[in-house]
């Protein structure tokens, strides 16, 4: 709440237009009531023609269209404030992101940060597209009101001032009510869908156990008990809008009688005020009425805000890089780890006190079980996450002192699932290199990894649209893709995040080819799986636990570390000697 | 139109609360158009200086508006929101009945999991197919005739007015408003999908593109894409407004029209002056309830769509639906032989066959690798032993009974199986490991995940939706321990161990060789010659 009110505030002008539009609208319905009031006076008392209150008429209906233009305008104004701050909100958590080191699991991380970014923010828009405007409006409107009905019968005054605070002071304790319970549901709500959803995504699985009929009934227990739940919480809301309801009707009523009652007994007022009261009163109390909606409606862009802002409060601690130039004839240089510490948020993982010195055009390979932090590693060399202590240099000066373009220039990065982004083939490629590239050079990259031959046997060719929206690619053949990029950049520095799961034999050996022929002009550092890579490597690094257990060439741990021996021993491609 | 029929069908189940909700929503709606008529003759009236009593009258006949009002407003509420929420659930279970036997399948025939949040979506959206495109038309209508009705005792021409004025205010502006809107909320969809997919790539992508220096780019172009979006958002939101607008504003000059209309009727005697500010009174009041039809053609749409894309879901099943009638049922107490003669097998659209010709014959008893390199054919061949896809050509044996006349469910209640992609339900490890049957005792559990070397788990521990929470390695070693307890005589384990290491992965090798002396039938990952071999 104050978040957003923080928010609001920032768009001062657009509230002075708000308030002086509400002015607007209240004065226009004050007027409707006393066009109205006058024509029906004129005619039902005085007795007078159709030609003497034509100017009535003919301004009842000028207000009428100022009345709905300047609502019109307010409705308008609220739509630009909310589309200004989803805009200026989803900037600010993109640059978040974009300054947010890498995850150990992307996966599920950026499913969360995708529905942030999309559906969160577009929650916000309610807030100050109708919720603000509506605020202000049903704020102005009724004072306006109070202080005419004042002016024309204190008494009529009186009994609005006297009853309207039973209205806010019902809302309270209600809400107040409703709130815990309609959050808690609101929560349900959510998990609930997801079960359902849960549920259809595990069919499969359900069938394969014969649990699938089971599933029907408890689908169609957990609905209703969900809805029995539901109708707890809608029903003090409906009591609420009950509530509102009959004050309001009983405050028009005791408006009217009083009204009538000095009308008749004491003739102290005319027709005109009476009618005009009445005609006045219940646009007050639906204005109160409406303000309570309102409060309710506010209260998902209340959340969403709040979610918002947690995700920018988030604390970030990004890679901080300098701007020394890193030479393109240095690389590949010597790179150096000294005591290298990371530690993810929650503590449950870290690397601890990493020393290892990599020589140029080295082969190493870094090894270990799963879950002993070999691509957390990998991610630290790259300089995707910062070191919390210790440091990594290259060339012996520490890696975050040159500049971060220089660094990611010289560097390929061969994940396991490399990402194919929507667009062709051709641009997929172009994707390595540093600055435009041309056809010609993309395509014979494309040769190198092997992928070339493919491509022609497609009828748009290097045109063919793949990623999101286009032509599948099999595990193979992204590996290829990403092998093409690289053989674009040519870089220094290869880091190779080899993959576990079997790829088709063709991919498993051009892989093995374009690395042999990477390396030639590079450094390569590789999370290997596989014997051969293993055994080829000119370092090995064995970790176990986040630390380094030991190094050495595939001989030298094979003889001396037992843990080495276990793990290489079982090691599929092949028996280990 | 014909699918929403079928949700109409499906929701006359709740007639009872569908005629309260309706028969409430009347009253109300009619009360409210009386409390005003009658203050409106009231005040008149007054005005006149009647005896008291009438005027008594008259004061308690608005005050019993009120009340009835207020009440049978709540009732509408009441009624209609059960209603809602039955029909929901309604359309749950039956959707999920229609959708069981066609899995799994329907989830080869649509591959991307985001059907399934469609189809999660499109059931939620249909909650607002009775709430607001169901039944407010016709209390509405109600409504009005009736009002209608009772204006025409005074004035005629005033109720003609009045009428035309519902024909406004409800046909005609919410029409051509719904048309621009239609084609708005298509902008707004194809901008949305845009952005999706740029937020998608920028965070599923970022390693990528951080190291190819792409990040800012991708930057800039997500925020152009955000701001597109925005931009129909906000046309969207506009027309929305102007259609309101606009619709209030013609119920704002029909009630102009009743007052000229009437104050000219007065003035040449063809109404009494007293009936004036009550007829205006009513024209302002009815009007009201008019306003939330305006977003009638949006939900109209929405429910459409949604309900035509269930049905394209569920449509088609028929076809696979096997008669059960004559199928017999595989019985296995024992170990089960497999036999395969000349089968091959080839996906609809791949011009290329995917298994060629394949004879085998595995003794009861055996234990059998399938290797190959990846697109081989491994997990086809699988599939059709587990006869999720029916070969071309060929014959598959199971016990000498040929697939085609055992019953689907029957080869799956005997079979352990592991598939690539296992799924795990939002719960506890304990309920996940409770598929493979209800009387597991809690010691039998965590035997079976020891035997995974997943004992550093606990039974309560939590698990999020398709196990989320869970690594894959962890996933595999999960659903291995499932099928350890289900422990039935053919097991078919499609690579169960691929993101396992090495040590780990044999540790279950042996638990698994020592529980099962029956078929198995697994694809290991690739090349391991150590292990049995066909």
């Amino acid at each position: 709440m104050n978040r957003l009110g923080q928010m609001t505030f920032n768009y001062k002008r657009s509230i002075i237009f708000l308030l002086i539009l509400s002015l607007i609208t209240a004065f226009a319905v004050i007027l409707q009531a006393y066009f109205l009031v006058a024509a029906v006076d004129q005619v039902f008392l005085n007795q007078q023609g159709i030609s003497d209150i034509v100017w009535m008429l003919m301004g009842l209906l000028a207000v009428l269209l100022i009345r709905t233009m300047s609502s019109y305008a307010n409705g308008r104004i609220g739509i630009k404030m909310a589309a200004n701050v989803k805009a200026k909100y989803r900037k600010s958590l993109l640059r978040k992101y974009a300054d947010t080191p890498i995850k150990q699991s992307a996966g599920g991380q950026s499913g969360g940060k995708v529905s942030v970014l999309l559906d969160t923010v577009d929650d916000m828009d309610s807030y100050f597209s109708e919720y603000i405007p509506q605020l202000i409006q049903t704020t102005v409107i009724p004072l306006v009101i109070l202080i005419v009905a004042f002016t024309q019968h204190i008494n009529t005054g009186l009994i609005m001032i006297i009853t309207a605070p039973f209205i806010p002071i019902f809302m309270v304790i209600i809400g107040m009510q409703s709130k815990n319970k309609s959050e808690k549901q609101q929560e349900k709500l959510a998990a609930f869908s997801g079960r359902f959803l849960d549920t259809l995504q595990g069919l499969t699985t359900l069938k394969l156990f014969g649990r699938a009929k089971t599933q029907q009934e408890a689908i169609e227990k957990s609905s209703l008990s969900f809805r029995d739940a539901t109708m707890e919480i809608l029903k003090v809301a409906f009591t609420s809008s009950f509530m509102l309801e009959l004050i309001s009707m009983l405050s028009i009523g005791i408006v009217a009688l009083e009204l009538a009652i000095q009308l008749i007994i004491y003739e102290r007022i005319s027709f005109f005020t009476a009618f005009f009261l009445l005609v006045l009163v219940p646009e007050f109390y639906s204005m109160l009425k409406q303000l309570g909606s309102t409060f309710h409606n506010g209260r998902t862009s209340i959340g969403a805000a709040t979610k918002v802002t947690e995700s920018l409060n988030e604390e970030i601690q990004p890679v901080q890089w300098g701007d020394q130039v890193l030479p393109v004839d240095s690389m590949p240089g010597v790179i150096q780890l000294n005591n290298a510490n990371f530690n993810y948020d929650e503590g449950q993982f870290s690397l601890k006190q990493i020393t290892a010195t990599i020589a140029p055009y080295q082969q190493v390979a870094i090894v270990g079980r799963s879950g002993s932090g070999k691509t957390t590693l990998l991610h630290l060399i790259a300089g995707l996450l910062p070191t919390e202590s210790g440091e990594i240099t290259v060339n012996e000066l520490p890696l975050t002192h040159y500049s971060e373009h220089d660094w990611f220039g010289q560097l390929s990065y061969i994940s396991q699932q490399p990402y194919i982004f929507s667009g062709t083939i051709a641009e997929n490629i172009a994707i390595g290199a540093n600055s435009n590239a041309s056809r010609q050079a993309i395509e014979k990259a494309a040769g190198l990894a092997g992928i070339a031959e493919l491509i022609q046997t497609l009828d748009e060719g290097y045109d063919t649209p793949i990623g999101e929206a286009g032509r599948g690619l099999s595990g193979g053949e992204m590996q290829r893709l990403a092998l093409a990029r690289a053989f674009l950049k040519k870089p220094a520095l290869i880091l190779f995040d080899e993959p576990t799961t079997g790829l088709d034999l063709y991919t498993e050996k051009i892989l093995q080819q374009s690395i042999k022929q990477l390396a030639e002009k590079a450094t390569v550092i590789t999370v290997a799986h596989r014997l051969h890579t293993i055994k080829h490597a000119d370092n090995i690094l064995f970790l176990e636990d986040g630390k380094l257990m030991a190094e050495g060439t595939h001989g030298e741990l094979f003889e001396h570390v037992p843990e080495y021996r276990q793990m290489v021993s079982v090691q599929r491609g092949g028996k280990a000697e | 139109m014909k699918d929403l029929m079928v949700i109409i069908r499906l929701m006359m189940a709740e007639k009872r609360d569908i005629l309260y909700a309706i028969i409430f929503g009347f009253i109300a709606g009619i009360t409210s158009v009386g409390l005003f008529a009658a203050s409106g003759y009231l005040i008149s009236k007054a005005a006149l200086t009647p005896p008291f009593y009438t005027l008594i009258l008259i004061t308690s006949t608005v005050k019993l508006f009120g009340i009835t009002k207020a009440i049978a407003r709540y009732a509408e509420r009441y009624f209609s929101h059960r209603a809602t929420f039955t029909i929901l659930s309604n359309l749950r279970v039956n959707f999920f009945k229609k959708l069981e036997p066609l899995a799994p399948e329907i989830f080869h025939k649509y591959r991307s999991g985001d059907l399934l949040s469609r189809i999660v979506g499109d059931v939620e959206t249909l909650q607002n197919f009775f709430l607001r495109v169901f039944y407010p038309p016709i209390v509405l209508a109600l409504v009005f005739l009736s009002t209608i009705l009772f204006t025409a005792f005074f004035s005629v021409y005033v109720a003609f007015v009045l009428l035309a004025g519902l024909l406004l205010t409800i046909f005609v502006v919410p029409a051509i408003f719904a048309l621009r809107q239609a084609r708005i909320t298509q902008y707004v969809r194809t901008e949305r999908g845009t952005l999706s997919t740029e937020v998608t790539e920028f965070l599923h992508g970022f390693r990528d593109l951080k190291i190819y220096q792409k990040l800012d780019e991708k930057e800039q172009q997500l925020i152009q894409s955000s701001d597109s979006y925005i931009s129909e958002q906000e046309r969207e939101n506009i027309n929305k407004l102007y259609s309101q607008s606009v619709n209030s504003f013609v119920s704002l000059v029909v009630s102009w029209f009743v007052l000229a209309l009437g104050a000219f009727l007065v003035t040449e005697g063809q109404l009494e002056g007293i009936f004036l500010a009550m007829l205006v009174m009513i024209s302002l009041t009815v009007f009201e309830d008019a306003a939330p039809m305006a977003a009638f053609p949006i939900h109209f749409q929405d429910s459409k769509r949604a309900a035509s894309r269930l049905s394209a879901v569920v449509e088609g099943g028929d076809e696979t639906d096997t008669g059960t009638s004559d199928m017999k049922e595989l019985q296995s107490r024992q170990a089960v032989t497999i036999d395969m003669k000349g089968v091959s097998f080839s996906f609809p659209d791949e011009p290329r066959q995917t298994l060629k010709n394949i004879n085998l014959n595995l003794q009861a008893g055996s234990k059998t690798a399938i290797v190959g390199p990846s697109g081989s054919g491994k997990s086809t061949l699988l599939q059709l032993l587990l006869k999720l896809n029916h070969a071309d050509q060929g014959d598959i044996h199971l016990d000498g009974l040929s697939i085609d006349n055992i019953d689907q469910e029957s080869i799956w209640a005997n079979t352990n199986v592991v598939l690539q992609e296992n799924h795990f339900f939002y719960g506890t490890l304990r309920s996940n490991l409770l598929l493979a049957g209800d009387s597991l005792t809690d010691e039998e559990m965590e035997a079976a995940l020891a035997n995974v070397e997943l004992d550093y788990l606990s039974l309560d521990d939590a698990v999020y939706e398709k196990g989320e929470n869970l690594s894959g390695g962890e996933k595999q070693r999960l659903a291995v321990a499932r099928v350890m307890l289900k422990n039935d005589h053919l097991w078919l384990l499609d690579e169960p161990t691929s993101s396992v290491d090495a040590p780990t992965e044999e540790a279950i090798y042996r638990h698994l060789f020592e529980q099962a002396k029956k078929t198995i039938t697994l694809i290991p990952r690739q090349s391991s010659p150590d292990q049995p071999g066909k």
